[in-house]
């Protein structure tokens, strides 16, 4: 039911059409050795390139939007109070909304992977010289690497992106609960983004910002685990706080 | 004495510092049917999401059928109820496919039921429409149907009829009086004056959220008027009779209550032999409309800043002392 009500967003469609647009025009866009310094060798970098270009701004932005549309549209069309004058619990009916926008980051990067991939098709997919651009090495890389390793890279990679991008849309959804509305949740929630992004200033800070965490995808396996537990806190954080919050909420 | 249905104790909302409901008290029976009126922004759409658990009240409780709906919603799967106006439907699935929705989240209602409030609300041929294209009035109308679907002991609805043709606001009110004789309590709020006073028991009227009276409609509607020469006479001379329950002046006419129906008959000999003369005898429909104006003039305060005094009004019925 939760699935079916994020196929029909407008929002989603949009980001969909966004995401085979996008690794399409920047595997072939003229400007990319002036801005990255380095020639397309294999499909396996188009994904890295598509990440590198929008992990700062493009896919938080669809996440949140997207995450405050679901419950934004129910709010405006009147749906919510419907469906809470039937015995369902608040809770148990935001959990099923704070779940689907989990697995709403991973299933955009997938597909945002797949059109990355097939968008590299000229280059080739077998062994190549350089690296993913997804990996320690970066897309220099050392030497030839094969189709295995750069796919496990890649995977990887998407993976630590779409986790990241999870207390993204949580945080959406938290505060469209707050606001009542898709778009004061999408706004605040961009806000609160950009505010982190400046925070910056304070050194000591940074490794613990919710926007440090959007540039984990690039990081060492070896820091994996302190991500994956910041990230988790994150999640939690804002999860509990949206259930609090609605449980109390008058509509 | 049986559990109210729905038992609203001194019920207060604030939104910051503002009160929108205040002090309000009241408690619905099976079988009743109890409306809010009220001008615009009384406080009438609060109280109803108050009771049905949407709002949470600031002070004073809400039960229903004995308990606090926001602390056990599964009461509500005795809850039939309709909080927005039109009722509020995913516009991309059909009408059909709504009520399914609706069943599911009640926990479960056969397709016969749902093809039977089709029916019941004049939706059958629409039922496989999607509702974005349904109008207003078959919005509405598919919102009592929802109400309907599990046969609720409570009914709570606002303004269940706004925007619907005469048809359908008939049918719309002819469904809501069905209900409550089968035991039903039914919530509403409404601007209907003259189509509710037919079969509402109580009506409590709101103003800027205190409930300023609440009429109690059987005991009007088993009233009587008088046309007499000398209405006082006459007032004074049925309330000496043992089978006359209450009688009062209305401009010329003299209103009164029979203990039982058959009373009335023995109304006209009894004026004559006191020498009184009888222009009309007949069943006095109550006027919600002319006494609500009333009552609501009488709470708002004059130009000079204070309230009228009670007699204001043109129809005020004077009460015995």
């Amino acid at each position: 039911m939760e699935l079916d009500k994020v196929a029909r967003l407008a929002s989603v469609r949009f980001s969909l059409l966004l995401l085979v647009l996008f690794p399409v025009l920047w595997a072939y866009a003229p400007g990319i050795y002036h801005v990255y310094d380095f020639y397309l060798v294999s499909a396996y970098q188009v994904p890295a390139l598509s990440l590198l270009s929008s992990m700062q701004f493009m896919l938080p932005l669809l996440v949140a939007i997207s995450a405050a549309e679901l419950l934004g549209i129910e709010i405006a069309n009147g749906t919510l109070q419907t469906v809470l004058l039937r015995p369902v619990s608040r809770s148990q009916w935001l959990l099923s909304k704070l779940l689907v926008v989990s697995v709403y980051p991973f299933a955009i990067l997938l597909v945002f992977l797949v059109v990355s991939l097939l968008a590299g098709a000229p280059y080739g997919y077998g062994s190549f010289v350089g690296g993913t651009g997804l990996g320690q090495a970066g897309l220099l890389g050392q030497g030839t690497m094969g189709a295995g390793q750069a796919i496990a890279e890649v995977l990887r990679a998407y993976l630590v992106a779409g986790l990241s991008l999870v207390p993204v849309a949580l945080l959406s959804l938290l505060l469209t609960v707050a606001f009542m509305s898709a778009a004061g949740g999408a706004l605040a929630t961009l806000s609160v983004l950009i505010f982190m992004q400046l925070l910056v200033v304070f050194p000591g800070l940074t490794p613990y910002l919710l926007t440090t965490q959007l540039n984990a995808y690039a990081k060492p396996v070896a820091n994996m685990g302190w991500v994956v537990a910041l990230i988790a806190v994150y999640a939690a954080a804002f999860a509990a706080a949206a259930v609090v919050l609605f449980e109390r909420k008058d509509f | 004495m049986p559990t109210p249905s729905i038992q609203v104790d001194r019920l207060t909302k604030r939104y910051g510092k503002r009160p929108v409901v205040q002090d309000l008290s009241f408690t619905v029976n099976p079988g009743e049917v109890y409306a809010l009126v009220g001008p615009n922004g009384a406080g009438k759409t609060t109280v109803i999401r108050l009771v049905a658990g949407l709002a949470f009240p600031s002070e004073g409780t809400v039960r229903m059928l004995g308990v606090n709906p926001h602390s056990e919603p599964a009461v509500r799967r005795r809850l039939g109820a309709v909080v927005e106006a039109p009722a509020a439907f995913y516009p991309y699935l059909t009408g059909r496919g709504n009520l399914r929705l609706h069943g599911r989240l009640a926990g479960g209602v056969d397709e016969a039921r749902i093809q039977q409030v089709l029916d019941m609300m004049e939706l059958g041929n629409a039922a496989e429409r999607k509702v974005g294209v349904y109008s207003l009035g078959m919005r509405q109308r598919l919102g009592v149907a929802a109400a309907m679907l599990t046969r609720p002991d409570v009914l709570i609805l606002d303004e269940p009829a706004s925007g619907m043709d005469p048809l359908s606001l008939h049918l719309v009110h002819s469904v809501l009086r069905d209900a409550a004789g089968g035991g039903s309590a039914v919530l509403l709020s409404t601007h209907h004056l003259d189509e509710v006073v037919a079969y509402c028991t109580r009506v409590a009227i709101l103003e800027e959220g205190h409930l300023i009276d609440e009429v109690n409609l059987l005991d009007r509607r088993e009233r009587y008027r008088a046309g007499v020469d000398e209405p006082h006479r006459a007032r004074a001379l049925l309330e000496t009779q043992p089978w006359i329950r209450h009688a009062a002046v209305r401009g010329q006419d003299v209103v009164f209550i029979p203990a039982e129906a058959e009373n009335v008959g023995r109304v006209a000999g009894l004026l004559a032999d006191a020498g009184l003369s009888l222009y009309e005898l007949t069943r006095d429909i109550f006027d919600l409309r002319g006494y609500y104006r009333e009552r609501i003039a009488n709470e708002r305060p004059t130009h000079s800043g204070v309230r009228r005094p009670p007699d204001a009004g043109a129809d005020h019925e004077e009460e015995p002392t």
